[in-house]
């Protein structure tokens, strides 16, 4: 969905992002429907009803870079991709090797995140975790 | 092991190298995250989608391989996944919410298949309903993954024309070796504890397993004898300590007592062979497939022996090169229960042909979420294939299209028949032994001990006449000693010679067949 005339000019962000992921103790209480665009796979989604104007910038792509860094988006192109299997329940980094082991060839520069980010800071605990976790 | 009644050479019973390869259904490294079962079902899908893939340029060569998601109408095209068969009887948990309270039924039907299930194939990318006479649903179960050939008709469904299972795996040759005769022994449901067991009955079968039991060559027999599996359901323990009530002191006794006393059966056994046991559903095992070993602390005199071996359900070993798979029954039980077919070895080469073991499992069937193997997938046809705790003692010789050949057994319960059953390790011959109470047991033994291997004892030894002064001929030292103990059991003549011939006879009936070892 594009952006209305006024909102293209700025991005609007709320406090509490729509996108924040819930911490683990608590559980979102309204579930917000997210756009993807995606590439590989036989997935099927559907596109998303309502979208808050605060998620969605110049281009119809979700920006993910202010709350989760350059490479949420391609984690979860990762996580969406229903060549590797069902992604809820399992760790991020456990189905990168669960795929890899069953020689369906899973994007390289996936597990160079995962592992990049195990051995740095622990404050990104939450990109271990899929897409949907603590959601569903 | 056991003396000879001339007290001469000492009979030493026969080895089998044994390897378990039960490592796949242990559960060690596996932390439950609260995964669903998807996963397992993913990975079901995933090996056996690799493997159709790889016989269907055998089967239709000239058709393109399909997505459920890309299937156009009218064209025709092959489909690979996963069976869901829609049953409107099979009990669900959400009955309870739905119906009102009193529509509960009183009777339990065995049996949950209707004339209205249908059959709908899944992968990852969609589901479609499958229709058409070519899949009867009441030969399939939820969770088999077929390949199936048609074209997708306006309604939406999918018309099958024909469709491809995987068919038996391949199979390691089995070792041609050896002039020597094994044996192995298989029995289940002993179910110590309960009205039905009888421990004369088993006490027999501990004695004829032992060589106790007979003479020099009923103990040769024994002595055949490699090892012992029982495949689940030793005991039983009372249905009311599963309230969840605290147990009283006083019934401590009574909970702890059928697991003592199949000990104490176990220790003598393990004192002369290798005993293999697997829980079943009434042993104190966990719920869900695959059961994990019996704790030895259960077994506190049969588990100081290296020769007592807990064993997971299923369970795979191997002796001598030869691979046996069995389990305790509830893979097959469930089957039974969702699908029909005209006995229960067929619904064993069923699971052969479809290369699972517990297809139903994780739909009807407890399981563990597995999240990256299905440890129940048979990757190469066993040469044995054993399902304990069944009504009778069946079992057939299953040819596969690559020179497989599979013994499937279905072992019946000893509580109720009293029947063991013994495989021939070598050539797949599967013989059962009976142990009945009383009268007819010696008659039986009898007729067993006449079948089962004294065939060279039959040729070479002269007719001897019965020690108890009858005068009947008998045509073998053994069956002039069971036929010493019949009349001593029984007074005066109520062995006539009729009935004595008939079982020399009839066991000369069986020598000309018997296989080349």
């Amino acid at each position: 969905m594009s952006s209305g005339d006024i909102k293209g000019f700025y991005r609007q962000k709320k406090k509490n992002g729509g996108v924040t992921k819930p911490s683990s103790s608590s559980s979102s209480s309204s579930k917000k429907s997210k756009s993807k665009h995606y590439t590989g796979g036989a997935s099927v989604g559907a596109p998303s009803a309502a979208q808050t104007p605060a998620l969605v910038t110049r281009g119809g792509a979700i920006d993910l870079k202010e709350e989760y860094g350059d490479e949420e988006e391609a984690l979860r192109q990762f996580d969406m991709d229903m060549k590797y299997g069902p992604c809820i329940g399992v760790g991020r980094l456990e189905r990168w090797e669960r795929a890899a082991a069953m020689g369906l060839h899973p994007p390289l520069h996936v597990r160079e995140v995962l592992v990049g980010l195990a051995s740095g800071s622990t404050a990104c605990s939450s990109k271990f975790k899929c897409l949907w976790e603590g959601l569903v | 092991m056991a003396d000879s009644e001339m007290g001469e050479a000492t009979l030493e019973r026969k080895l089998a190298v044994y390897r378990n390869l039960d490592e796949r259904f242990v559960i060690r490294e596996e932390k439950y995250k609260g995964q669903q079962f998807s996963h397992i079902y993913f990975m079901r899908l995933h090996h056996m989608r690799s493997q159709l893939q790889s016989l269907i340029p055998n089967w239709k060569p000239h058709l393109p391989v399909n997505t459920v998601l890309g299937l156009e109408e009218g064209k025709e095209c092959i489909i690979v996944g996963t069976l869901y068969k829609h049953m409107k009887l099979k009990p669900s948990i959400l009955d309870e919410y739905s119906k009102e309270r009193s529509a509960i039924p009183l009777v339990k039907p065995h049996n949950f298949m209707s004339t209205d299930d249908h059959l709908i194939l899944e992968d990852e990318s969609g589901r479609v309903k499958l229709a058409g006479p070519m899949l009867a649903p009441s030969a399939f179960v939820t969770g088999i993954v077929i390949a199936v050939h048609g074209k997708e008709t306006s309604e939406g469904d999918f018309f099958v024309e024909d469709f491809l299972e995987a068919g038996l795996a391949p199979q390691v040759d089995r070792p041609l070796d050896s002039r020597e005769d094994k044996f192995v022994a298989f029995v289940s449901g002993l179910s110590v504890g309960t009205n039905a067991f009888n421990p004369l009955q088993f006490q027999l079968l501990v004695d004829h397993v032992t060589g106790h039991l007979g003479d020099e060559n009923e103990q040769r027999i024994s002595s055949k004898i490699v090892r012992l599996v029982i495949a689940g359901n030793s005991m039983h323990i009372s249905h009311g300590f599963f309230s969840g009530q605290t147990v009283a002191p006083k019934d401590h006794a009574k909970l702890t007592e059928p697991i003592r006393e199949l000990d104490i059966f176990l220790t003598q056994l393990v004192a002369a062979l290798p005993v293999d046991i697997m829980p079943g559903c009434n042993d104190p095992a966990n719920y869900s497939l695959p059961q994990q070993p019996l704790h030895r602390c259960l077994f506190a005199g049969a588990s100081a022996y290296n020769t007592f071996v807990s064993c997971t359900n299923p369970h795979h070993f191997e002796l001598d090169n030869v691979q046996f798979v069995g389990t305790s029954g509830q893979n097959i039980d469930d089957l039974y229960k969702y699908s029909d077919a005209k006995d229960k070895i067929e619904f064993m080469e069923r699971t052969l042909r479809w290369r699972h073991l517990a297809p139903t499992a994780p739909n009807t069937l407890g399981c563990y979420p597995y999240v990256d193997k299905d440890p129940f997938l048979i990757e190469s046809c066993p040469h044995v294939y054993f399902v304990g705790n069944q009504e009778k003692y069946e079992t057939r010789l299953l040819q596969g299209p690559d020179k497989q050949l599979v013994r499937l057994i279905s072992i019946p319960r000893f509580c109720e028949t009293g029947v063991a059953v013994m495989v021939h390790k070598q050539t797949p011959l599967s013989l059962s032994l009976k142990f009945l109470p009383p009268v007819s047991l010696f008659l039986l033994f009898y007729l067993c001990s006449l079948t089962l291997g004294t065939w060279n004892a039959m040729r070479s030894v002269s007719p001897q006449i019965c020690k108890c002064d009858c005068g009947y001929p008998m045509g073998t030292a053994l069956g002039s000693s069971m036929h010493t103990r019949l009349c001593s059991y029984f007074t005066g003549d109520i062995l006539p010679l009729p009935i004595s011939a008939f079982f020399f006879y009839l066991g000369r009936l069986f020598s000309p067949d018997c296989c080349n070892f």
